[in-house]
């Protein structure tokens, strides 16, 4: 009796556990949404309101009428797609050739892959800039999606890498015995075997590029080239906080990086090892 | 290009010395490689080997930021580093200063990432109602981008109206100045710790799920409880994963930049947090000086290189590379 109540005891702990690490994670988030479609009078009050029945989306509208918002999304999703689609058709050639292919200097090339991988955006950011001022790149989204492309590249490689090095070469051996070409086969074998990393790799650029602040700070001051993450801090620090509308605001920049997680949520723990917590 | 791969695929020899193959093409094997990897290649030599190397040839040079002014100043840079050590590192400027708050910054954020991080794996690798949902839950915040975690933690902590203050304060605790200047450290390290501690999930879980339920069930029978069993077994089943997530975040959180910029910002409270990344950006962009910024950096790339020969070291034993 005695031990099985003591069982009990620990179970029921272990949710409430589980329950405070659910609000830790989550709860923020969902303050964000509850404040952003409360009218301003019951968010500028000194006892929080946690649930106004005023539900509207006046804050929504003030953010896409008001400011160029919706400019700075436009810009985000440019850029975020096209770093993503680019990395992944160089990162996907680049890991086919290194795990295929046996040349001179294979080795060094995949230790300074690892090695690259390991830098930080504040490391380049300034010979970055000048080299993008020197080929006339400052304010254009082709600046900020090479930034992009190149900073993930070598952690896209290296994870790829790992997935085509896990891919027995029968496989392509025996598509290739069948009358197919090298081409077809690494499309039609190869890559639906190595969709887990793709899909990782592609989540990590998204991420990358939707999320980037200083590459974009430093390559952009024209307002119409901006992205996201400046043009919604720029618009914080502009005048008195409007609190209601950055809140619009940050629930409108979150969901299509949640939307875009949950859509591949399940590829995601086997895609992801030990090495993948570059961030 | 299709057809010059597919030729001869009668002539390949079945059997293959592993791990690569050797067939008979009209370009030789080894031209491929180099093909396929180029583009890869010639962008991070471009645009990452390269700009490092100009970084380091900037940090020899007195430079503006726009005006075309470029003179040689040999090790000037470098000897202005060293320029103000007395503690408490009174100066704005120093670069010593920096690397003191750096390293609070750092192992403050990374310990307890590790902490959480790991005590989150621990959690959704037990078996039990709703797992599956918090697997995706422990990964939100990583999902949310750094503005909005700045802006939103800015809000939540808000000294008038922010609702975490208020809980302290109605369940007397009591207030703290999140944002004055003895705090804005703690405050800072707490919302990195939020944002990045996912990654710890991430790297732990995958190596906690792989070790054996047996050597488990072994311990229970000889009577190990739940601590002595994490300390005796999971502890040293995960001693290598944790060694390299250790080293990694340790890396990434001193040279981060974009948290600790968008909640302090650089005047006033940013002071408190101004860490190498930090004076880096306001030398470079603030000052407008290049090239000490760019010898800051280097410095910066000093400390990387230490963290990837360990790391490396520690790849090469475990992992092949």
């Amino acid at each position: 009796m005695n031990a099985r109540l003591k069982q009990i005891i620990a179970r029921i702990s272990f949710y409430i556990g589980v329950v405070m690490f659910a609000l830790f994670c989550g709860f923020p988030m969902l303050w964000m949404v509850l404040t952003s479609i409360k009218p301003d009078r019951d968010i500028l009050t000194a006892t929080p309101v946690f649930w106004s029945w005023n539900v509207h989306l006046d804050h929504y509208r003030n953010l896409f009428d008001q400011t160029d918002f919706l400019i700075y999304f436009v810009n985000s999703i440019t850029v975020a797609t096209a770093a993503t689609s680019l990395t992944i058709v160089i990162a996907t050639l680049a890991a086919y050739g290194i795990t295929r292919f046996r040349f001179t200097g294979r080795e060094y090339i995949a230790g300074g892959m690892l090695f690259t991988y390991m830098f930080a955006p504040i490391l380049i950011v300034v010979p970055f800039y000048i080299l993008m001022k020197n080929y006339g790149l400052i304010n254009t989204k082709l600046g900020l999606v090479l930034a992009y492309t190149t900073f993930s590249l070598p952690f896209s490689m290296w994870l790829l890498r790992s997935f085509f090095q896990s891919i027995p070469l029968d496989l392509e051996e025996a598509a290739m015995t069948d009358g197919a070409s090298r081409p077809q086969a690494v499309i039609r074998v190869i890559v639906p075997l190595a969709f887990p990393g793709v899909i990782a790799v592609s989540i990590f650029t998204f991420i990358v590029a939707w999320n980037d602040y200083l590459f974009a700070r430093v390559l952009v001051s024209d307002n119409l080239m901006k992205t996201l993450p400046i043009g919604m801090n720029d618009l914080y620090n502009a005048t008195i906080t409007d609190w209601g509308m950055m809140m619009a605001g940050g629930v409108v920049v979150t969901v299509p990086a949640l939307v875009f997680f949950i859509m591949i949520q399940r590829y995601l723990i086997s895609g992801w090892g030990a090495g993948a917590i570059k961030g | 290009m299709a057809t010059t791969v597919s030729t001869d695929v009668s002539n390949v020899p079945i059997k293959q010395e592993a791990p690569l193959p050797t067939r008979g093409r009209r370009i030789p094997e080894h031209y491929w490689g180099y093909l396929l990897l180029a583009p890869a290649v010639a962008m991070v030599l471009a645009l990452i080997l390269y700009p490092v190397i100009y970084s380091g040839w900037l940090s020899f040079h007195f430079k503006h930021a726009y005006l075309p002014l470029e003179t040689f100043v040999g090790w000037d840079n470098y000897r202005d580093l060293w320029s103000d050590t007395a503690w408490p590192f009174s100066s704005a400027d120093g670069f010593w200063r920096s690397l003191y708050l750096g390293a609070i910054y750092g192992f403050g954020s990374t310990i307890l990432q590790i902490i959480l991080g790991l005590s989150a794996a621990l959690m959704l690798n037990e078996s039990f109602f709703g797992k599956a949902f918090m697997r995706g839950v422990a990964l939100f915040p990583y999902m949310v981008p750094t503005v909005v975690v700045a802006i939103l933690m800015k809000w939540i902590l808000n000294d008038a109206y922010g609702i975490l203050p208020y809980l302290m304060d109605s369940s007397g605790i009591g207030r703290v100045l999140w944002f004055g200047r003895d705090w804005v450290m703690v405050t800072v390290i707490l919302i990195s710790t939020w944002t990045f501690f996912p990654f710890v999930v991430i790297g732990t879980l995958a190596r906690l799920q792989t070790i054996d339920p047996e050597l488990y069930s072994a311990a229970k029978v000889d009577g190990a409880g739940a601590l002595r069993r994490f300390w005796h077994i999971t502890l040293p089943q995960l001693a290598n994963v944790l060694f390299v997530v250790v080293l990694l975040r340790t890396m990434f959180m001193f040279t981060k930049f974009d948290v600790i910029w968008l909640v302090t910002g650089s005047g006033g409270i940013g002071f408190y947090t101004k860490t190498l990344p930090i004076h880096t950006y306001m030398k470079t962009f603030g000052e407008l000086q290049v090239g000490a910024g760019a010898a800051l950096s280097m410095m910066m790339f000093l400390m990387l290189v230490v963290f990837a020969l360990i790391y490396f070291k520690l790849y090469k034993r475990d992992e092949h590379i």
